[in-house]
Parts: C-alpha cells; sequence; structure tokens
C-alpha cells in the first residue's frame, strides 16, 4: 500500500511539474471558480437574509428586545425596567418605545371638495426619547430628508417612507400613503378623540420595514395624546455590551424576577418568522446550487483527467507492461485531482475570506428589502471544501480507472 | 540443456466471425536460459505478435507458454503484471519512456515496484545508467536526449532489476544506423558479457546476425531457425 502511494505519488507529482504551466493554471482558474460558486452564490442568498436579520437588530430590535406580556398592553413597572437596565454593566445603551393606532391625515389644507375622499391612512406611532432611541438604533443616520427629532421641540415627527406615496411608487399597498409629503409639511394625528396637528421634521428610509412604516415622535406628545399616565412603555430595546451574552443577560432579568412584567427575548427568539422561513428557504436553495455547483466541479474534473489519462494511454499500458500495477497509475491520477481541487478551493477560500467578504461588508448589495452581504461561514466553507474535494478523487479516480483497465497490450499499440 | 522458454501450439486470432484473423497459427518455440534468439519476418509475418505472447503482454487464444517454470497463460492479470516485473525486461521501439520523469526516474520506478527503498532504487537506476554509457545524465528528461540516448535509457530500465528474460521488440526502428549499431552492440554485450537471456525482434538480418539463432517466421508460422554461432550453457 505504502509503495503504491510511494510511486503513485511520484508519477503523479512530475505530471503535474512538467505540464504545461499555461494549462495547471487554467485548471485550477475553474476549480478556483467552480469553489468560489459554491462558495458565494450560497453565501449571496443567506447574505440577503442575514443583512436583513443585522438591519432588523441594528435597527428595531436590539440585542434584547422587551414587551409586553399576551395578556397585557403595556410592559407592566417599565420605570424598574429602566432603572434595573441603567445600573446593569452589560448593558450599553436601552431605548423605551411607547406605540399606539392612530389616524393620520394630510393634504387636509389644500382639500377643497368635502366629498373627496380625505388623504388619511391608519398609521404606528412610535414614542421615543429621541436621544435613547437614537443611542441604540442610529436611526438619524436614516433621515433622508430634513431632521432628526429635537428632544426639545414639541410638534414635529419623522414619517417613515414605506408611508410616503413618493417612495412606494409601484409598490403592493401603495395606495395607502400620505400623498406628496415633503419636510415642513403638516399632518392631523388623532388617537380615539385627540387630535393634534404636527410638522414633519424629517423622513426616515430604511429597509427595515418595522420602522420605515412607523411615525416617530417625543414620548412626551404621544403620551399626552393617547392620555398615557402610567408611563408604561410598550418596547424596550436593548443594545448590550460587546463581549455581553444575550442569553445570560436575558436570565439575569428573569432572575431578577422582571419576566412576570413582560416578554423579555433575544433577538434570535424575536426574529420574525418570515426571515426565519426565508433564511431556511434559501439555505436550501443554497444547498442546491451548491449541489449543483459541485456536479459541475466533478464533471470539470472527470474531463481534465479523461483527457489526461487518454492522452497518455500508450504511457499507461507501457507502465502496465513493464510490471507497474494498475493502482499505481491510478493513484497518480487521483493525486493531480486532488492537487487541482485543493489548489482551486484554497484561492477560492482565500479569495472569498480575503476579499469578497469584506468588499460585500463595505459595499452591499442593494436588494429592496435588504442589503445583502455575502455569509461565508467557515464551518460550511470546509464541509463544502471536504465535499468537493472527496469528490474531485472520485471524478479523478473514475477516468483514470476506465483507461487503466482497458488491456495492456492495446493500450501500448493504441488499438481501441 | 535448460529452456526457459518453453512455447507450445502458440495460436493467437484478432476479431470475430467473418473478421476474425489468425496471425499465428500455431507456433512452437523454445529459448534456453542465457541464448540470444532474433525473431525475424517481414511485416505482418506474426514476429511482434508471438513476442507479445512470449512476454506476457497478451494471452494467446491456444497454446502453453511456460516461463522459468510458470505457465504465464493461467496467470491472473495482477499476477501476470507481477511476473512480468519480477522477470521480464522490455525494449520498445519508441523507446516507451515516461516523459515527466528524469532518465534515472525512468529506471528507478520499476526497481521501486519491486520493493526496493528510493536510495537503493536510485543507486542501481545510476549503475544502470552508468553501464549504458550515460554517465552524468541522470537528471534529463527524455526530451532532452537524442533517440539513440534513450533507447539507452529503455535498456538500463529493462536490465536494471535484472530480468531473467529481456524482449526487445525492433529497438533499432527509430535509430539512426550509427545510434542502431550502438544499441545492438550493447544488447549483445549484456548477453554476451552477463549471460542475459535475450529475445529480440528485427527485421534487419545486420543486427539479427549478432544472436545465437534466428527464428524466421511467414504468414504466422517459423519457416526455419538458423544457429549463427553455437550456444554454451553457462
Amino acid at each position: 500500500m505504502l509503495r503504491t502511494l510511494r510511486i503513485g505519488l511520484l508519477l503523479g507529482l512530475r505530471q503535474i511539474q512538467r505540464a504545461n504551466i499555461w494549462t495547471t493554471s487554467l485548471i485550477i482558474f475553474v476549480m478556483a471558480i467552480t469553489f468560489l460558486n459554491l462558495i458565494a452564490v450560497s453565501g449571496i442568498l443567506v447574505g440577503l437574509i442575514v443583512g436583513s436579520e443585522r438591519a432588523v437588530q441594528s435597527k428595531s430590535i436590539g440585542d434584547i428586545i422587551i414587551t409586553e406580556r399576551d395578556d397585557e398592553e403595556t410592559i407592566l413597572q417599565t420605570q424598574r425596567f429602566a432603572q434595573e437596565l441603567a445600573l446593569a454593566p452589560e448593558v450599553d445603551t436601552y431605548t423605551v418605545r411607547f406605540t399606539a393606532s392612530a389616524l393620520v391625515e394630510a393634504n387636509y389644507t389644500t382639500r377643497t371638495d368635502l366629498s373627496e375622499k380625505a388623504n388619511t391612512i391608519n398609521g404606528r406611532l412610535v414614542g421615543v426619547d429621541p436621544a435613547a432611541e437614537d443611542s441604540v438604533t442610529k436611526i438619524s443616520e436614516n433621515v433622508v430628508e430634513g431632521e432628526y427629532l429635537d428632544p426639545s421641540e414639541d410638534g414635529y415627527v419623522l414619517v417613515g417612507s414605506r408611508i410616503l406615496d413618493r417612495y412606494t411608487e409601484g409598490l403592493p399597498d401603495s395606495e395607502d400613503t400620505l400623498k406628496d409629503m415633503y419636510p415642513g409639511d403638516k399632518i392631523l394625528i388623532t388617537i380615539g378623540e385627540a387630535t393634534k396637528e404636527f410638522t414633519i421634521k424629517g423622513i426616515l428610509d430604511l429597509k427595515v420595514d418595522e420602522v420605515s412604516a412607523k411615525i416617530f415622535m417625543p414620548e412626551r406628545e404621544l403620551r399626552r395624546l393617547s392620555d398615557n399616565i402610567d408611563r408604561n412603555a410598550n418596547e424596550i430595546s436593548i443594545k448590550l455590551k460587546q463581549s455581553t451574552d444575550p442569553i445570560a443577560f436575558k436570565e439575569s432579568l428573569v432572575r431578577a424576577g422582571l419576566g412576570e412584567y413582560a416578554k423579555i427575548r433575544t433577538f434570535d427568539e424575536a426574529l420574525p418568522k418570515f426571515l426565519i422561513d426565508i433564511k431556511k428557504t434559501f439555505n436550501i436553495l443554497g444547498i442546491f446550487i451548491g449541489a449543483i455547483g459541485i456536479v459541475v466541479a466533478s464533471i470539470t474534473i472527470f474531463i481534465i483527467i479523461f483527457i489526461n489519462a487518454l492522452s497518455r494511454q500508450r504511457q499507461i499500458g507501457i507502465l502496465k507492461g513493464i510490471g507497474i500495477e494498475r493502482h499505481v497509475i491510478e493513484v497518480a491520477y487521483v493525486l493531480q485531482a486532488a492537487f487541482y481541487a485543493v489548489t482551486g478551493a484554497t484561492i477560492g477560500t482565500l479569495i472569498t475570506y480575503g476579499f469578497l467578504v469584506g468588499f460585500f461588508d463595505r459595499n452591499p448589495i442593494d436588494f429592496p428589502f435588504s442589503d445583502g452581504i455575502l455569509v461565508a461561514d467557515p464551518m460550511s466553507t470546509l464541509t463544502r471544501f471536504g465535499i468537493l474535494f472527496v469528490i474531485t478523487l472520485f471524478a479523478g479516480f473514475l477516468p483514470a480507472w476506465i483507461i487503466v483497465k482497458q488491456n495492456t497490450l492495446n493500450s501500448i499499440l493504441g488499438r481501441k | 540443456m535448460t529452456n526457459i522458454i518453453t512455447a507450445i501450439g502458440i495460436k493467437r486470432s484478432y476479431g470475430k466471425g467473418a473478421l476474425e484473423q489468425q496471425i499465428l497459427k500455431g507456433i512452437d518455440v523454445t529459448v534456453q536460459a542465457g541464448e540470444f534468439v532474433a525473431i525475424m519476418g517481414k511485416s505482418g509475418a506474426g514476429k511482434s505478435t508471438l513476442m507479445y505472447q512470449l512476454s506476457g503482454l497478451d494471452e494467446p487464444t491456444s497454446g502453453s507458454i511456460d516461463i522459468n517454470g510458470i505457465d504465464i497463460v493461467t496467470l491472473n492479470e495482477q499476477d501476470r503484471t507481477a511476473f512480468r516485473l519480477n522477470t521480464l525486461g522490455y525494449v520498445f521501439q519508441d523507446y516507451a519512456l515516461v516523459p515527466d520523469l528524469s532518465s534515472e526516474e525512468n529506471v528507478m520506478v520499476p526497481i521501486l515496484m519491486r520493493g526496493e527503498d528510493w536510495e537503493t532504487a536510485r543507486t542501481i537506476a545510476r549503475e544502470a545508467l552508468n553501464a549504458v554509457g550515460l554517465v552524468g545524465k541522470y537528471k534529463n528528461l527524455p526530451g532532452q536526449l537524442s533517440g539513440g540516448e534513450q533507447q539507452r535509457v529503455s535498456i538500463a530500465r529493462a536490465v536494471a532489476g535484472k530480468p531473467k528474460i529481456l524482449f526487445a521488440d525492433e529497438p533499432t526502428a527509430n535509430l539512426d544506423s550509427v545510434s542502431g549499431k550502438q544499441v545492438i552492440k550493447l544488447i549483445s554485450s549484456l548477453n554476451s558479457d552477463f549471460g542475459q537471456t535475450i529475445v529480440m525482434v528485427t527485421h534487419e538480418r545486420e543486427y539479427a546476425e549478432n544472436a545465437h539463432r534466428i527464428i524466421n517466421m511467414s504468414d504466422g508460422l517459423v519457416i526455419n531457425e538458423e544457429r549463427l554461432r553455437e550456444f554454451t550453457p553457462r
């Protein structure tokens, strides 16, 4: 066995060494591209969802999200939560959100015919401390027109782009929008019996519907409008310090007895189900596309080794003729296949981690629902590397086996 | 007298049915240990086909071939390959060297296959190359050698493992006359100096005359045998 490997290694290595450098480079290039296809295509598919997840985490849910219990309308003991969080060393920052449904009307000053349908929508309002909200979500970076809320000003709101017709043209539900609204324009917001006129201070545009379909205002204004006197909020989004384990922190809150006043969930637990489902679907798609990539790679290697072995059929016959075992010759070709696969896949891996991952992080792909990144989990890359390697060995062995099993004399004489 | 090759009733045909062609039509051949035998004949006489049967590269349609006490017709492919490795040496007309291996590696491969370690194989290979006049050309690739030199490497490879029989299939066919004579001289010296048993196919009478005996063939049959020199077994 060792002897077979040693001589096969010698024959295989020498074939690689003496092969035309351009041919070898081309084969390795094809293998590198094939491996990239294996990693990058599925990585981008998954990256679309991971990009969306990241956006939802950073712009809405945070590392931990506290919401009202199913049988309550608000987070009970919100002030106690706030006190605990303010003192917790694991917490980087947090924001308390009050939410309410409201009737929002625009263009009422220019509406001359009262029989015409008013430009109204059912809107979701979010009352926040603008500074605290921005410290968690950096939402001010997503103000595309006008300015972010000033905590000292009253009567201003930030409007999400998803409820403005200018930003939703052609999208589903684009009818249920405010027409032709710009910063400085007025809207009427009605909660129950209370109505107040607000000025649009800025417009928020981001690929997180949770945020871009809402109207933000200072929390005191929302509480006044909705007559919330107990100061109990609806959401608390917490950003933890980098080294903090969200699960451990969540458990510490539960242990402190806060679990009975609200639902405390980590980001992963609170992730919208549709995102989880899409991620699963894209993973399956990624595996399917990866499988096609592996089939293409194995066919490529098969053809390369088959042509290589076929062109050396006489040489193979002579080697067998002088007494070299067929396994030695097969090992030589399998070794070549392994060399092409490992070299190509290594280059593909280097390109993926040395360039592509960083590139897509800096320049995400602009998809309508997310900023797509390239997700290349090292474990799954290693698995694909292994699968490609094993399949390549087989794809290298098969043509060598076909050629080597030919009659020795026929091979020597070049007869079929 | 010891026969190292005893072939009886060798027939070989190719194709089937109406297309069947009988190349060897029942040949009896014996070769003694240490003897140098040349097989001659015109193109299509069946001389190369006979050599392929005697050397275990092909299987006769019928007949028996006993080499060094073993009926090679009954061996399976694996055993026949091992038999060729350990018992026979080959020189082909177009040298049949592995182009990716250096001279010494070409010679080393069968030696390594016999189980020798790398250093021993290299020493044996270099001694064999020195013996055929290729001192210092150990690292040359076949493509960097002349035709005559390549055939010398081929001879070195064939004899390095000290085979019981050396088969040479028209070893001068691709060489100019000067190189051809040198190669024949080298092959002859292996017989005269070391008692190497040699079976050589050639169509050149001049080269065949170095042998002890010539087997003349025509149309798949041995038509006669010429004893050129007295052969005395060692």
